[in-house]
């Protein structure tokens, strides 16, 4: 697709459906997010990344999940959106990211909010170069392409379509692209190969090995030390995006006639995440929780899926507000998990 | 949709202790079938949701208790309601105790404080169908006379000679002409047939690590020593990450565990197993 088409793509997308891609922050200009465009323009095609992710598409950060009257009997009455719309832009990691929430959210019991939600979009995703942040080749996710149905990558006066379903293919059809030719396919791979060379930050172990490494009972002091940089602020999780633990809680209307509860966010780092009725907490030390993270993203869920539930995004670390860099901090581990014994 | 409860009615409301109300309820839809140490999540709407393990008898079918302990929003704001209120329910959720498994086996229960309200389930069970089960000991321990949940029960089963019941306290008042101590002291003299055992406890973690011990000294085996665990677990279906143990969701894979599914696993061991 010529790049000058580009825009007229988007119109076309407009409309048909509302479509959902990066915009540039109007009170943060060169950060970005994931918004309802209003016009063709809005879409900033080479956005670096989303200080929140394009899970909030599917699962946003505050969702009413029904409505009632304080009748006696009650009513309730569920909330499900079912207008179609386009989630447009959706780089490498992030695509991973839907994929890993897929299969969290699918494993039964499935999780049919989120199923209905998914059924709702048709996903477009489009190639990136990293920042400083990324590491993507660590976590093998640098040219994931499930679940999209079309995906762009810009070479010099092109955009080289990789369509992957039917629905992806209905939508550039009026667009008459011509077939790409080995130049453009050549183009592409040279985009791919200077994106993973440009990835600067990389774990120093294989992601299939942090799971075993992780278990080490001798990383204690190791989790102690990162725990006492940690601020237990819950940033790292709600810029995540795999990370898919929430909370649920009520909101009565300002008549007292009515309500809604509602489904929020919720970070596996705040003190009280894991506190049970009667004062005991399960996570009561800060490690612990700090712990807990790192299991869930290379062990418990790996084991589980077969996939890491960290895609190399560099979101937590850019969030973080006390520096804890993921990719350094893992490093830390690796080496404490390496160290021997007798030093 | 998963999340929106099904509408139920609270029937009656006896209070039990000072801090405990027994609320029973029917669902407007039908009867509620469970198991012995499923728990169901109940809505005060407006207030929110919260877990309660259901605490009558499986068999009974026409409606179910649950115990309430007002310690937060949604157990206060239950207190708070009378009988013909509604609230919502969604349930039952979790794996229940092993009851066949247990078939012919001594059946030693132990509970702590209001933990008894997710064993007394699994006891009425067991007393409606006893010619299926060898030996039932109940071991019930109370911070004070005034904490002993289930009063009418504890005297029905006292005078039961097909079961052996333990009550003690821990701070006992002047009418209490029972034991004083803690959980443990009635099991460390009772004769247990260890090969024949099978344990169900519930309790606070303090209980869980100190009654562990004592068993698998008396040679109790790990997997038959069963625990249900409390969270607060808010959707009941293995995905808010509330209720995770290592890589175990308590909500799915539990709330009851047998100790060898325990051991090994660090936050169960930080937590309420021995050291």
């Amino acid at each position: 697709m010529p790049v000058h088409k580009f825009e007229d793509f988007i119109e076309s997308l407009m409309q048909k459906a509302p479509v959902m891609g990066p915009v540039e922050r109007k009170d943060q200009p060169g950060f970005y997010l994931f918004d309802w465009l209003e016009n063709p323009e809005d879409f900033i095609p080479a956005y670096t990344g989303t200080t929140l992710p394009p899970k909030k598409a599917f699962f946003p950060p505050d969702q009413v999940l029904f409505d009632f009257t304080a009748d006696t009997p009650p009513k309730i009455v569920p909330r499900q959106q079912t207008f179609s719309f386009f989630l447009m832009g959706v780089h490498p990691c992030d695509l991973a990211a839907l994929a890993a929430l897929d299969m969290a959210y699918l494993e039964p019991p499935a999780e049919m909010l989120w199923a209905e939600n998914r059924k709702r979009a048709v996903i477009i995703g489009m190639d990136c170069m990293p920042d400083e942040y990324c590491f993507c080749t660590s976590t093998n996710t640098c040219h994931a392409r499930k679940p999209c149905d079309l995906f762009f990558t810009r070479t010099a006066d092109n955009y080289v379509v990789e369509v992957y379903s039917q629905k992806g293919r209905s939508l550039i059809n009026q667009f008459a692209l011509k077939k790409a030719t080995d130049d453009d396919c050549l183009a592409r791979d040279r985009h791919q190969y200077r994106k993973e060379n440009a990835v600067c930050a990389h774990f120093h172990a294989d992601v299939a090995e942090l799971a075993d490494i992780l278990e080490r009972e001798e990383l204690q002091e190791t989790w102690k030390e990162i725990a006492g940089r940690c601020y237990s602020c819950g940033s790292c999780n709600t810029t995540c995006p795999t990370c898919f633990c929430f909370n649920m809680h009520d909101a009565f209307d300002v008549n007292l006639q009515s309500g809604h509860r509602h489904r929020t966010w919720d970070s596996c780092q705040l003190p009280e995440f894991a506190a049970i009725a009667g004062g005991e907490n399960m996570r009561k030390e800060r490690w612990q929780r700090v712990r807990h993270r790192w299991h869930r993203k290379f062990d418990y869920l790996y084991r589980q899926f077969g996939m890491p539930y960290c895609t190399g995004c560099g979101r937590c670390s850019r969030a973080c507000t006390a520096d804890i860099n993921i990719v350094d901090t893992t490093n830390q581990l690796i080496a404490s998990a390496r160290k021997p014994a007798s030093e | 949709m998963v999340y929106a409860p099904e509408l139920a009615t609270i029937l009656r409301i006896s209070d039990t202790t000072p801090t405990e109300k027994i609320f029973t309820l029917q669902k407007n839809s039908g009867p509620l079938t469970f198991s012995a140490g499923q728990f169901i999540q109940v809505s005060v709407l407006g207030y929110g949701e919260a877990p309660f393990s259901v605490c009558s008898s499986p068999e009974r079918t026409e409606n179910f208790d649950i115990c309430v302990r007002a310690t937060g929003n949604v157990s206060d704001a239950l207190h708070r309601l009378s009988p013909g209120d509604s609230i919502g329910i969604r349930g039952p959720y979790g794996r229940h105790f092993p009851t066949q498994k247990m078939q012919h086996k001594d059946i030693l229960c132990i509970a702590g404080g209001v933990g008894l309200a997710c064993l007394r389930p699994l006891i009425s069970h067991i007393r409606h169908h006893r010619d299926n089960f060898a030996r039932l000991t109940v071991i019930y321990g109370a911070k004070t006379p005034a904490a002993l949940l289930f009063k009418k029960d504890l005297e029905k089963w006292q005078s039961d000679d097909t079961m052996d019941l333990h009550q003690i306290v821990d701070e006992p008042d002047e009418n209490w002409q029972g034991p004083v101590g803690v959980i443990t002291d009635p099991l460390k003299t009772l004769a247990v047939r260890a090969d024949k055992t099978i344990a169900a406890v519930v309790g606070p973690p303090v209980v869980f690590r100190f009654t562990a011990q004592e068993l698998l000294h008396k040679k109790v085996p790990e997997d038959r020593i069963y625990f249900s665990l409390e969270r607060r677990f808010q959707c009941g279906i293995g995905k808010c990450g509330h209720c995770q143990l290592n890589d175990v969701y308590i909500c799915q894979d539990g709330p009851v565990f047998s100790y060898a599914e325990l051991t090994g696993r660090s936050e169960a061991t930080e937590a309420c197993l021995p050291e």
